[in-house]
């Protein structure tokens, strides 16, 4: 029945009730009048009870109440001696209308009662089940998604061609979901009328009645003329006293009952619910990211503070040794110790270099000095420089012969070599065997550094190449901070070229990194880059 | 200088260069250095030699430092003086309370280290100092027997819980002693429910004390560790 009622205003729908109890009672009259023509029956009066009685049920107490009283008139004036008279001359006849007029109001009192009951008993399923589902919505962990849906969900259940729900910003501005037809101008948010000033500071009556909360505005739709109107129906969202925004309801009618008010309110506390809850979630994920950025951001810290403080120790140690006055130093002691200054302060070059290159690496700005390299010499002259790193390994190195030239940064991919060595040497036993092999395999010519170390454990393998990155298996964790094979990736990668690591049948870890061959193809064809880069 | 000739010194630390920098200069002053650069060397080395004094690097590859004197001191008094890096400024409390006798912070001047050295085989050498009746430190005499203490030959009235630092501090001459041995030696209460009084009599007692001459402190604040009273 309000399905049926439910675009009709109210005011109308009274005046339909009545009609219907005059059309009614009027029908029944003329059936009485028919049958008593006929027949003389005693008590055809108890035929209005039923047109008493479908009034109250199709339209509730008040038309009700209209047909009793126009019933008890019309038996009265047409069916009851003195006709055409209000007076009744029978006092007999007077008790036996009274009392008529009792049962009808009474009848028409029960049914109508049991009428709302039914209506309530309907709207507040309704409600539960509109709330159920805008729940159901909001329970998921994607609330824009879910706002969108809500906001159909109940434009749908209201039958009204739109609804928008729109929640502020904390930094300014708002977001709006919307669904159905919504005219541009809708928005609680960016109009500063007295509807967003009721929203923003609160009604003056008691804000916390969900039931109180809506508010009629209308706004004038500026692209129409003045006179084009929107209905639009304002429900606050808020949790406790902040409020979060507004449930905007389009309708042209502009006509909600009491229960639709109180679903449209219900509907908004929920959202405010979820929204205030998601933001909390969202607030304690960034939270917890902080404070792991911190704790990284600390033990990046105290690696980087550590790793450049302990040459620095070995070079104050053999610095203040060498000034000492009271010792005579032999030739070979004084050696030892400049020669410990001088490796350490290489050491410490290296290890601000390599913190240099990664944030290059990181800042996107590295730009390999590109030229025609003789593969052969640029290997030769890392594995010099790698002798000492080498000194206590069985180091090989398998070089296939004829390699034609490459395109490459001489110095960065010469850092690469040397970094995947130096990182070997850290984590296999001395005297062990590290082999350096060079071969062309199809278009890309590909280094490889194998070792018989202990191999790397599977779950460390996808990290293996990010910064600060340390193999954590309960081994005696090697100098350094975790750079290098962060570089050798980032120095790859600029060449276009691949670097991955496996582990090896037998044991060992096995580092490959290629540089394409074809590059040096395009170079030729396009000189200019040679000169570009 | 005398009673040094000879001694042995465990050095461990897991860094060559600075392994090699301390032992060429204490082979140098007449001490004989046995090495270690893993825990478990130190340990094998501490069983082997039973060196006279251990520089014991915190941060070793293998083993937590501070495990290592927990195991020294199981066993004996020999002076252990910690190397660590600023990093560990926990750590270095840590060491101490568990009964290391001083530190040197990384990294750090070849002096410093011969100093602390021998600050720590002098009291290992006369275990028994704070126990003298009267001891005299430059201008300043603790009389332990009269409980009198003179600076510059004025007598210096102390309350009861002052004598007690004095007699403290002045019975671990050059040695740190951290707040918490303090409160507890003291007050022989927790740490945590003293360790504001400790900084409000320490400054009440640097003003008896000091003749006002920032450069001759007598106790010196070692920051984040505790104090040390300065004799030379």
């Amino acid at each position: 029945m309000r399905k049926l009622m439910g675009k009709i205003p109210a005011g109308r729908r009274g005046l339909v009730g009545y009609t219907a109890a005059l059309g009614s009672v009027t029908a029944v009259s003329l059936f009485i009048g028919f049958i008593l023509w006929q027949v003389n029956i005693a008590n055809a009066s108890m035929l209005y009870l039923l047109a008493v009685m479908a009034t109250a049920v199709a339209f509730g107490r008040g038309p009700a109440i209209f047909a009793s009283v126009l019933a008890f008139l019309v038996f009265d004036c047409f069916f009851v001696e003195p006709l055409h008279q209000l007076t009744v001359s029978d006092p007999e006849e007077w008790v036996s209308l009274l009392f008529f007029l009792l049962t009808a109001t009474v009848t028409g009192q029960l049914a109508a009662a049991q009428r709302q009951r039914a209506q309530e008993a309907r709207q507040r399923e309704r409600e539960a089940v509109v709330l159920y589902d805008v729940v159901r919505l909001l329970g998921g962990n994607d609330v824009d998604q879910a706002l969108e849906a809500v906001a159909e969900r109940v434009r749908s259940e209201l039958q009204i061609p739109g609804l928008v729900i729109e929640l502020w910003q904390p930094e300014g501005g708002a977001r709006r979901f919307k669904a159905g037809r919504v005219p541009p101008t809708v928005s609680a948010y960016r109009n500063s009328s007295a509807a967003v000033r009721i929203l923003q500071s609160g009604p003056p009556t008691d804000s916390r009645d969900h039931a109180q909360t809506g508010r009629w505005v209308r706004i004038v739709r500026p692209t129409h003329g003045a006179g084009a109107l929107e209905h639009v129906h304002l429900v606050p969202i808020r949790v406790d006293d902040r409020r979060l925004g507004a449930l905007l309801l389009v309708d042209p009618d502009g006509h909600f009952d009491m229960s639709e008010d109180r679903l449209v309110s219900l509907a908004a506390a929920q959202i405010g619910i979820a929204v205030d809850r998601a933001r909390l979630r969202k607030e304690a994920t960034e939270a917890e990211i902080l404070r792991r950025t911190d704790e990284l951001r600390r033990a990046l810290l105290n690696a980087v503070s550590h790793d450049l403080r302990t040459p620095l120790a070995t070079i104050m140690a053999s610095a203040s040794s060498l000034r000492q006055n009271d010792v005579v130093w032999t030739e070979d002691e004084r050696q030892g110790f400049a020669q410990a200054i001088e490796q350490e302060a290489e050491r410490l070059n290296r290890l601000v270099g390599n913190l240099l290159d990664l944030s290059r690496i990181e800042a996107g700005s590295l730009r390999p000095q590109k030229s025609w390299q003789d593969v052969e010499a640029l290997v030769d002259d890392t594995v010099d420089r790698l002798r000492t790193v080498t000194a206590r390994h069985n180091f090989q190195l398998e070089m296939q012969k004829d390699l034609p030239p490459v395109w490459l940064d001489p110095v960065e991919i010469g850092q690469v070599i040397y970094n995947l060595v130096e990182n070997a040497t850290k984590y296999v036993p001395p005297e062990s065997d590290i082999t350096l092999e060079v071969r062309r395999q199809g278009g890309v010519l590909a280094f490889t550094v194998s070792d018989r170390g202990p191999g790397i454990p599977s779950q460390s393998i996808p990290h293996l190449f990010d910064p600060f990155y340390r193999v954590m298996d309960g081994r005696p964790r090697p100098h350094g901070l975790g750079l290098g094979l962060a570089i050798v990736k980032g120095l790859v990668e600029a060449h276009g070229g691949r670097v991955w690591v496996e582990n090896r049948p037998g044991g060992g870890a096995q580092f490959t990194f290629t540089v394409p061959l074809a590059a040096a193809a395009s170079a030729t064809t396009t000189p200019a880059q040679a000169t570009v880069v | 200088m005398s009673q040094q000739s000879g001694a042995r010194i465990l050095v461990v630390d897991d860094e060559p260069g600075i392994l090699r920098a301390v032992q060429t200069n204490l082979g140098r002053h007449d001490f004989r250095v046995e090495t270690a650069s893993t825990g478990r060397e130190a340990l094998e080395a501490y069983a082997r030699v039973r060196p006279d004094l251990v520089l014991l690097d915190l941060g070793l590859p293998d083993m937590d430092g501070l495990d290592i004197i927990r195991a020294i001191r199981e066993r004996a008094n020999t002076p252990i003086v910690v190397l660590s890096s600023r990093e560990a400024e926990r750590d270095k409390v840590t060491a101490l309370d568990l009964g290391a006798d001083d530190y040197v912070t990384k990294p750090f001047g070849i002096n410093e280290l011969l100093a602390r050295v021998r600050v720590a085989m002098r009291h290992a050498a006369h275990p028994d100092s704070g126990t003298e009746p009267v001891m005299r430190f430059d201008d300043l005499v603790v009389d332990l027997e009269r409980r009198r203490v003179v600076v510059g030959g004025n007598e210096v009235r102390l309350t009861p819980t002052e004598w007690d630092l004095v007699k403290l501090l002045t019975s671990h001459p050059d040695k740190v002693l951290t707040d918490r041995m303090i409160t507890e030696a003291v007050w022989g209460a927790s740490y945590a429910a003293q360790a504001h009084s400790l900084h409000v009599y320490v400054a009440r007692l640097r003003k008896k004390l000091d003749t006002g001459d920032a450069a001759r402190r007598r106790i010196l604040t070692e920051p984040g560790v505790g104090y040390r009273l300065v004799t030379d």
